[in-house]
């Protein structure tokens, strides 16, 4: 079961990285929580704890429901274009995103000696979505993208955090959500003024501060 | 107990710019919290270093010398930006740039982000810690766009984002960190209290990738070279009171959070490792803000460079680590923070009687602002390092356990830099303090209050240097209290 969510997180990281359009991204990166989502219910109903249960459902309603929900309506609200304006194309994205995994492979590898398969394969995707992350905030060109790759690369650390390390300290683990969320509705605020100041969201067009 | 009386005075000041309505009411209230507030650390700090001993409340708070003079650092500058405020948000409003409601909301702003850096140092767990310094990157952003214009937009923008991948490389480190602790067969724990002691049976391999990805992280937020792209834009646009906090203390406390997990490492993977990666990012530093302050136009451009170069020697000082090092760099935190906010709060005053950040188009300011101009002028020197002023001394401190240490290529690029860096700033000060007046310029005065911070900050600059000359001794021995425990 945890190899069908981990390939699944796998699948819903490539379609982010080959998406063209704003939609797009933001349905793969439901699905990627979905997933997550169910790896923290299946720990919580193996271990039977109060707790875990809680963080799946945070989890569940803030980034399943709540974030993605918020980022469609800003795309209808600022009306520009939902185009990702990609430095990369899809194919070469997908190559590097090729050569992430296995980089991401051969340094969990190495970092804790590949006796136990299984932890290195978990670590491996873990770190293949954080790369991931950085990968869409530095070759998209807007910024509502740039607030799903570092969403992305959230995911990516909750993933290492809960599969390999058993999950942060419970109040921590609320505490991240609680600045998560509050982080993604200051993002939007700004992409607000941004589009309202410049008429776009072209995050590459932002120059007027240099030296 | 004191520590709840400090974390717990920003945010009923806080709960009080939602009720009081009148401005100048809540910018008193405020100054008066803040003096209460320093006057408590002050004798925190006493309490907790002459014991010598970590302290835990409550579980999550727990206090070592390290956390006071961090919280030490913190009450002064936000004190002096504090007295500073009244005046400046009081002009502001007279001449129409912000309206009396957002006067309100800069004060809610102002006193969450100052509680905000109040937690950092206080807390025990290190998942928290990340969370308060994410925080105060979240409150901050509000305070860097506060003008509203396309330039803070997009300052805000960078800031928020730079700093929000770098911190998510931090919790990266935090997690890792947590994995080595948990592999290890201990019970799950991220209170640093529990982790210094069993530091020396963690998995190495696994401390050392961590430690890279929290100072990436944590250096982010520092201004470290090459992660520092966001300070100069975001030190430039903030509003000058918050451009002195965020250079004088929001960078420390991304120092001392680099510091707690350093710690960890020295006990865990052995000194040279830490001392390495520091003096390399520090001496990075030294270089990259040198050859920006060499040909920088913008007045608080120039300021936020100077903080980066700033930043470098404090990382050198650590990475040095013998305890003269150690003492010149924390006292370095301490007069940095203090001549800093003095520069900020002067280029302030300048900013908004020229109406212009570029240094070429602001001559005279000696004739047209006396005050401020003197002021900038001694600050200048003591901001550079000149000797009678307190950054001297704890440059000198660093720079002579460079040589002690025979670390003699180090001591050499320092003294080299601070070389270049003295003589760009003279240059670019010369041309901007002295000269005629521009024309259709009158001489405006400065108000009382924003005085009083002056004066309040050039008596720090006073004392630490007596302080230097008369206590040497003392520091060393705290420093070895401190990375001892």
């Amino acid at each position: 079961m945890q190899f069908i969510i981990l390939f699944t997180v796998l699948v819903s990281t490539y379609l982010m990285v080959i998406a063209k359009r704003m939609p797009a991204l933001i349905r793969s990166f439901r699905y990627q929580s979905f997933c997550l989502f169910l790896a923290t219910l299946i720990i919580a109903i193996r271990e039977d704890q109060l707790d875990l249960y809680v963080v799946a459902g945070s989890l569940f309603i803030l980034k399943v429901i709540f974030i993605p929900q918020l980022l469609y309506r800003t795309i209808k609200k600022i009306k520009a274009s939902e185009e990702l304006g990609l430095f990369v194309n899809p194919q070469l994205s997908l190559l590097w995103a090729l050569g992430f995994t296995y980089l991401s492979w051969v340094f969990s590898a190495h970092l804790i000696g590949s006796s136990d398969a299984v932890r290195v394969i978990m670590l491996a995707v873990a770190f293949f979505v954080v790369c991931a992350g950085i990968f869409l905030m530095i070759f998209r060109m807007t910024a509502l993208a740039q607030i799903v790759g570092l969403l992305v690369m959230e995911n990516g650390i909750f993933l290492l955090a809960s599969m390999v390390s058993g999950g942060m300290p419970f109040f921590v683990e609320i505490a991240i959500f609680f600045d998560v969320f509050v982080s993604v509705l200051i993002m939007g605020f700004f992409v607000y003024r941004i589009n309202k100041f410049f008429t776009h969201i072209d995050v590459n067009k932002l120059s007027r501060l240099k030296g | 107990m004191l520590i709840f009386f400090i974390l717990g005075i920003p945010l009923f000041l806080a709960s009080a710019c939602l009720l009081i309505r009148r401005q100048k009411l809540l910018g008193i209230l405020n100054c008066l919290g803040y003096l209460a507030v320093l006057c408590l650390s002050v004798i925190l700090f006493k309490q907790i270093a002459s014991s010598g001993l970590p302290k835990s409340f409550l579980g999550f708070v727990c206090l070592d010398t390290l956390s006071v003079f961090f919280i030490f650092v913190i009450a002064v500058v936000v004190f002096a930006s504090a007295l500073y405020s009244i005046g400046y948000i009081n002009r502001d409003i007279q001449k129409g740039i912000i309206t009396k409601q957002k006067a309100r909301i800069y004060y809610l702003l102002f006193n969450l982000f100052c509680f905000s850096m109040f937690f950092v140092p206080a807390v025990n767990n290190l998942g928290l810690l990340w969370v308060a310094i994410e925080m105060t990157t979240l409150v901050s952003a509000f305070l860097v766009g506060f003008y509203n214009t396309k330039e803070s937009v997009e300052a805000a923008w960078k800031y928020i984002i730079i700093c929000s991948v770098g911190i998510i490389f931090a919790l990266l480190g935090t997690v890792l960190f947590s994995y080595a602790f948990s592999i290890s067969g201990l019970s799950k724990s991220l209170n640093w209290s529990d982790m210094i002691p069993v530091a020396h049976i963690l998995d190495k391999n696994i401390l050392k990738i961590a430690f890279i990805f929290i100072l990436v992280g944590y250096g982010t937020k520092a201004g470290l070279a090459p992660m520092h792209t966001w300070l100069p834009d975001a030190h430039s646009q903030a509003v000058a009171p918050i451009s002195a906090l965020l250079s004088g203390v929001l960078l420390k406390t991304a120092i001392y959070a680099i510091l707690r997990f350093g710690i960890i490492i020295i006990k865990g993977v052995g000194f040279a490792y830490f001392a390495h990666l520091m003096i390399i990012l520090g001496v990075i530093s030294l270089i990259i803000s040198s050859g920006f302050i060499l040909v920088q136009k913008d007045l608080k451009r120039l300021l936020a460079y100077s903080s980066i170069e700033h930043i470098g020697i404090i990382s050198i000082g650590f990475g040095l680590g013998t305890p003269l090092a150690c003492a010149g760099a924390l006292l370095h935190v301490f007069n940095h923070a203090v001549t800093k906010s003095l520069m900020f709060f002067g280029a302030g005053n300048i900013v908004s009687v020229y109406r212009k950040h570029n240094m070429n188009a602001i001559v005279g300011v000696i004739k047209a602002l006396p005050f401020t101009g003197i002021i900038m002028l001694l600050g200048l020197f003591a901001l550079t390092g000149f000797p009678p002023f307190s950054i001297f001394f704890s440059e000198m401190m660093i720079i002579i356990a460079a040589f002690g240490k025979g670390a003699y290529s180090i001591a050499a690029l320092l003294l080299l830099f601070l070389a270049v860096i003295f003589g760009a700033f003279i240059h670019h000060f010369g041309k901007m303090l002295f000269g005629n007046l521009p024309k259709g310029m009158i001489k405006i005065g400065e108000p009382l209050t924003g005085k009083l911070a002056f004066f309040f900050l050039s008596l720090l600059i006073c004392l630490t240097v007596a302080a230097s000359v008369f206590i040497k001794g003392d520091w060393v021995w705290m420093v070895q209290k401190l990375f001892l425990v």
